[in-house]
């Protein structure tokens, strides 16, 4: 195996960057351009609003997304052209919050100026969240036609608060505008998973994402909070400086100790991790591009992006970092899990996803934000070219995603370049051997079982066994609907328009339902998903490139030079088993991926009443009998959730609503109210009409008010 | 300026309404019914100019030399109070006799001049006007009493002939009566203030009282002078316990008459109680005594024990009175007899803070009532007035524009924000805070909480409702002059909020200059002859 000196090289980089300090940031007024590449989206947005506004019916709202996201992604190529690895460009913008309370010894001041952080993390965040975008927008023009009008208008304005908010997360200077991008994608994702919103089930799903993701951005601004609170900035580049000069952990003060956890929380909540996660799998309910997009490649690994941006702020707390990895490792392995016993292939992608997102944890978590970065990088690519394909499935077989009513695809005419490219996206999601995710998995993995820590390794060997689990369910998808004998089922969602211009589904289909024609991609599909295949081959370069040619993984370099450079090497040369971690890794990754390959090949393709058999197996033997349902019931997260959060907040809202009706409503507030209209009964008779009556009782009055007058000039007196 | 000379100046406007109403009287006679028809537009013509002639007047030094108590009271009371009646005209103008009109048209009935009504109606709307402006440049209390009964006498005329029904020819005489008792009541309040200080002129009137209140407090007499004045005056208020005429009244007139008596005789008595009030002078008013500048102690205790009380008393019998109210008109009634309790309680606060407040409420008020009457006089059934609240229910489907403004109006009555209603009541809530009148703030907070009660009902029944059989009935009317009073009203309920502050500060200058001037004059004199300043100390 050569794998391991991808690795070997990594410890030599594990040696400087140790002595290495995060470099200090300068002011670059010149790079004030790089602010259009938050610009050109936020502007596309108010265009599409504009459109809706017009009630345009085109396809122009795509025109200008597209358009829009291009630039920003040339320009940040250019960006990086200029600033690459080079040291930190704070670019100023604009003035955004400027307090300032208190004189003398009490003044205080707050800013939080709307300025660029412009770093190797960033831009290696920049370029394929940009570069991504771009494409499945592109995708999104074809995919979304049957709507174009106002769900079309309505789509790409939130792509484009999208693109703009999530430039803004990466890109920001301090954590209060992160807040603000932050914030933004939870926007933008809400807004675009309930884009059926006619559909109760989608506005389900947008509600419970949003409010999920509010629950970890509570931690996130807490712990914001708290960074001001004992750091006076909430600035990076000042943040960093703060934390090098000073002791890194003040023991016995909570407060500082608390900032990782709070961060914590805040990722856990964006990236679907434990407890968080089941708001991901119903966010498939929005429409696919959107899934590919928000919540595959980009928004979802905004809470690794956190960690990695304020990684030195993990050290606040000696065990910050192993609750990431914990929680990391076992989200992976949970939602591996879950993923074996779904059949609805977005879902299998989704947990897939958040699978890989716990990759992601563990690896920060074990000390690799190297081996984080890469995988970020390979599953944005391979992950978006997995839902786009499923995307292009649903396009054409009318919303039909069921694994056990598709079959055989890549034999179905239009259908056989994203059968293969399925193929690719599979064999990288289950790392096959010298594929990107290979290395980027490998790293993570041989970082945590080379470590010394005992828990570490067994998060490792924890991995590995998911990475076998991995290559079962995502060849159970491939070999199901994909591979094997034609046969497939027609979807709910029929488009009148569709079948009048479609020319790719030719033959009729003896097991095809009645007078269903499938139709095949066109150009806007293909296109991207060919080169987002491309790019799911090229992310493998770095790796291929530091292995074969002793180069230097870029990669690893651009985590090198950004914040998050404490994690970009540290390997240790453990051996396991008499051999080194990496060889030891890398033979039973490379098992473990083949063999689950080889069990989905049995057990969906050779004989498929197999896996049939194997469940009812499990079901009738009663120590195993838990197994099937728990994992079909997705680990009963969401019941477990109902349980404790929901039903107490039901039965007490209840309560209290009774509460409020009877008591409140009814005696308070009624009871109140009964008051002046009893008393405006007792005066009615004063009002009888009679002019006698009216001037006798004014005269009352005027003695009574004499009287009371007298009385007071008496008491003045006397 | 000689002081004749800047009597006649101050009161440019008044004269000029005076010939307006002659002018308007004739016109109405005449057999050219395009000429009758054009008798409202020729009566805002005139109270259009008598705006102009404010603000000349004013801008003269008449002001300064014509020996009154508030030299500019009037700089700001007397345009707006015109401006407020160029709405009234705007709405009721075309609606007074229209049936007669249209039976004059249609040849059913030959004309007689002697039941034309437009040109007389006018021309006591000129007059009652023109007495009310008269009460802001009153130097003497003969002058005060004959104002109070110009604005008062054309308006009892008004509600009997506005319409062709018993019942205002009822509400009329009623009206006419119990003022001819509030009259008597006040003008013996007047003979007393005289028998205590023998003088009629208002500034020898205080200048004496001041004195008695700086050596042995007031006489006896003169406070029960001031309680009778303060209690008869009051029924121009409708102000507890003079009140009891006002729902009668205000149900029984006509739509635009009851907008009128709701503006007002509310600003004549408003007008007046400042002027009497001031006779006694208001703490932070300092007299100036053998050339000793002394600060006198306020309100004598009685007086305002009485003020108290009866702000107390008129806002929860109006409030609690409304609740029950089905007519709208009746509500309103009650609604204009709580809002005089607000009034009164920002007289207690007195000068500063406290008056100002009150000149803005009585805008905003003006503005709000005119409002709500413009919507419910640009409605009819059948050529009647529309008067309950069955008959607004889902105004909305209908006449959208007017039932916003309807909502607009009820809100800005309710006090809530961003409307005219709101300032108005922060301001006065404020003014009397800050005099340590907590409980009184806190009585009209309550008050307003349970004004909500009534006012809701004319937005929630135009907005939210739906139609009953009844109120699909109702139509707007042809002419569009009550619509634009409404919608112009309403425009003002918002945009005179912007323009709070302007506003308020304009409302001081009622009070703040004359501060300045009435120094000035004393200046010289101050060392050898007692005088009162008419002064705000600062604060």
């Amino acid at each position: 195996m050569l794998s391991f000196s991808l690795l070997a090289l990594a410890d030599d980089h594990a040696a400087t960057a140790a002595s290495l300090a995060i470099p200090a940031a300068i002011d670059a007024p010149d790079l004030r351009w790089a602010g259009l590449i938050i610009g050109l989206p936020a502007l596309s947005a108010l265009l599409c609003l504009l459109c809706g506004a017009l009630k345009l019916r085109s396809k122009l709202p795509a025109l200008i997304t597209i358009i829009a996201l291009l630039g920003s992604f040339v320009l940040t190529c250019m960006l990086f052209s200029q600033v690459g690895e080079g040291t930190p460009r704070v670019v100023g913008l604009f003035e955004w919050m400027s307090f300032s309370w208190g004189t003398g010894d009490r003044f205080q001041s707050f800013a939080a100026p709307f300025a660029l952080y412009i770093d190797a993390l960033t831009l290696f965040w920049m370029l394929f969240v940009t570069g991504l975008g771009s494409l499945i927008a592109i995708y999104a023009s074809e995919y979304m036609e049957s709507d174009v009008g106002k769900g079309y208008t309505r789509f790409f304005g939130g792509v484009s608060i999208f693109l703009a908010a999530m430039a803004t997360l990466v890109m920001a200077s301090n954590l209060v505008v992160l807040y603000l991008g932050w914030e933004g994608v939870g926007l933008a994702s809400y807004l675009l998973i309930g884009y059926y919103y006619a559909k109760p089930s989608a506005v389900a799903a947008a509600k419970k994402a949003f409010i999920m993701n509010r629950i970890g951005d509570l931690g996130l601004a807490l712990g914001i909070g708290l960074i001001w609170v004992n750091y006076d900035t909430v600035d990076y580049a000042t943040l960093f400086r703060v934390l090098e000069a000073g002791p890194l952990a003040t023991q016995g003060d909570w407060m500082p100790s608390a900032i990782p956890f709070l961060l914590m929380l805040g990722a856990f909540g964006k990236s679907a991790q434990l407890p968080l996660f089941t708001w991901l799998p119903d966010a498939m309910e929005g429409p696919t591009p959107v899934s590919a997009l928000i919540h595959a490649a980009t928004m979802v690994t905004a809470g690794v992006y956190l960690i990695a941006r304020t990684y030195p702020l993990f050290e606040l707390h000696p065990d910050a970092l192993a609750t990431v990895a914990w929680v990391g490792g076992l989200t992976a392995f949970v939602a591996a899990t879950i993923g074996m016993a779904q059949y609805d292939m977005k879902r299998v992608w989704a947990y897939s996803t958040i699978s890989q997102l716990g990759y992601m944890f563990l690896g920060l978590g074990v000390g690799s934000t190297f081996g984080a970065g890469y995988h970020v990088f390979t599953h944005a690519f391979f992950k978006a070219l997995l839902f786009l394909t499923a995307g292009a499935v649903m396009h054409g077989f009318a919303g039909q995603i069921d694994i056990r009513k598709l079959s055989g695809l890549r034999r179905v005419p239009g259908f056989k370049l994203v059968s293969w490219l399925a193929l690719l996206g599979c064999l990288w999601l289950s790392a096959l051997p010298f594929s990107a995710a290979f290395f980027s998995k490998d790293t993570i993995l041989t970082t945590a079982l080379g470590s010394e820590r005992s828990d570490f390794q067994f998060l490792g060997w924890l991995g590995l066994f998911t990475a076998f689990l991995t290559a079962y369910y995502t060849f159970r998808v491939w070999f199901r609907a994909f591979a094997g004998p034609v046969q497939f089922e027609a979807g709910d969602d029929h488009h009148d328009d569709d079948h009048a211009h479609d020319s790719h589904a030719t033959a009729s289909h003896a097991h095809a339902k009645s007078e269903f024609h499938p139709h095949g991609p066109r150009l806007g599909i293909r296109i991207p998903l060919i080169v987002i295949a491309l790019g799911v081959v090229a992310a493998g370069w770095p790796g291929y490139d530091a292995l074969f040619f002793h180069g230097e993984n870029w990669v690893q370099s651009m985590m090198m030079h950004s914040s998050a450079m404490q994690g970009a090497g540290e390997v240790h040369g453990r051996e396991i088993f008499g051999l080194s971690a990496h060889r030891m890794t890398s033979i039973v990754g490379t098992s473990a991926c083949l063999l689950g390959i080889a069990i989905a090949y049995w057990t969906h393709l050779r004989d498929r009443s197999a896996a049939d058999r194997a469940r009812a197996a499990l079901r009738g033997f009663f120590l195993t009998r838990w197994i099937p349902a728990t994992l079909e019931n997705r680990w009963y997260v969401d019941e477990i959730y109902h349980a404790l959060f929901r039903l107490p907040l039901w039965v007490a809202s209840h309560i209290l609503h009774f509460f409020d009706k009877t008591f409140v409503d009814g005696f308070l507030v009624d009871g109140t109210g009964r008051v002046p209209v009893a008393v405006a009964r007792l005066f009615q008779p004063l009002y009888n009409g009679v002019l006698q009556g009216y001037a006798a009782t004014m005269a009352g009055g005027f003695v009574l008010i004499a009287g009371w007058v007298f009385w007071i000039w008496l008491r003045g007196n006397g | 300026m000689d002081p004749t000379t800047a009597k006649l100046t101050l009161i440019a406007p008044e004269m000029v309404l005076c010939f307006g109403a002659v002018v308007v009287a004739v016109l109405g006679l005449t057999r050219n019914a395009s000429l009758r028809r054009s008798v409202p537009m020729v009566a805002a013509l005139f109270l259009a100019v008598s705006v102009a002639a404010c603000m000349w007047s004013y801008s003269t030094p008449a002001a300064e030399s014509s020996g009154l108590l508030l030299p500019y009271l009037g700089s700001f009371a007397k345009p707006l109070i015109a401006c407020v009646a160029i709405l009234l005209v705007m709405l009721g103008g075309t609606s007074v006799d229209r049936r007669l009109e249209a039976a004059f048209e249609s040849g059913r009935v030959p004309f007689e001049a002697v039941r034309v009504l437009r040109g007389e109606f006018h021309a006591f709307l000129l007059l009652s006007v023109a007495g009310t402006m008269l009460i802001a440049s009153a130097t003497d209390l003969i002058w005060l009493f004959l104002a109070l009964e110009l604005s008062s006498l054309p308006s009892y005329v008004m509600v009997a002939v506005g319409r062709h029904a018993r019942k205002a020819q009822e509400a009329g005489v009623k009206y006419f009566f119990l003022g001819a008792m509030s009259s008597a009541i006040f003008l013996y309040g007047f003979a007393l203030l005289y028998g205590a200080t023998g003088s009629l002129q208002c500034t020898e009137i205080a200048h004496t009282l001041a004195t008695q209140a700086a050596t042995n407090g007031v006489s006896t007499l003169a406070i029960i002078g001031a309680v009778l004045a303060v209690l008869g005056i009051s029924f121009k208020l409708a102000a507890v316990p003079m009140h009891f005429y006002a729902p009668d009244v205000y149900e029984g007139a006509s739509g635009p008459v009851t907008a009128f008596l709701g503006f007002m005789p509310k600003a004549a008595g408003i007008l007046a109680l400042i002027t009497v009030l001031s006779l006694l002078g208001w703490s932070g008013h300092a007299a100036v005594l053998h050339g000793q500048e002394v600060e006198l102690q306020g309100l004598p205790a009685p007086i305002a024990a009485m003020l108290w009380m009866m702000s107390v008393l008129t806002m929860t019998l109006g409030n609690i009175g409304a609740l029950l109210q089905r007519n709208i008109k009746r509500m309103l009634g009650y609604s204009s007899i709580a809002h005089s309790g607000y009034l009164m309680m920002g007289l207690l606060a007195g000068p500063g803070a406290g008056l100002n407040a009150v000149l803005f409420y009585l805008v905003g008020y003006g503005v709000m009532n005119t409002v709500v009457l413009a919507v419910l006089c640009s409605l009819e059934r059948n050529g009647e007035e529309v008067e309950t609240l069955e008959d607004i229910a889902g105004l909305r489907n209908r006449h959208p524009m007017l039932a916003w403004m309807l909502a607009i109006a009820a809100g800005s009555l309710i006090g809530l924000p961003p409307m005219i209603g709101f300032f108005g009541k922060i301001y006065l809530f404020t003014a009397v805070l800050e005099q340590g009148q907590t409980a009184l703030v806190i009585i009209a907070a309550v008050n307003s909480a349970v004004s909500v009660f009534y006012y809701l009902q004319l937005v929630i029944l135009p907005m939210l409702a739906h139609s009953n059989p009844r109120s699909e009935t109702v139509t707007a009317l042809q002419s569009p002059w009550p619509k634009l009073a409404a919608v112009i009203g309403g425009v003002c309920i918002l945009g005179l909020a912007v323009f709070a502050q302007p506003i308020l500060e304009a409302a001081s200058g009622a009070f703040g200059v004359a501060t300045v001037s009435a120094a000035a004059a004393d200046e010289p004199t101050a060392q050898t002859t007692d005088g009162m300043k008419t002064v705000l100390l600062d604060r």
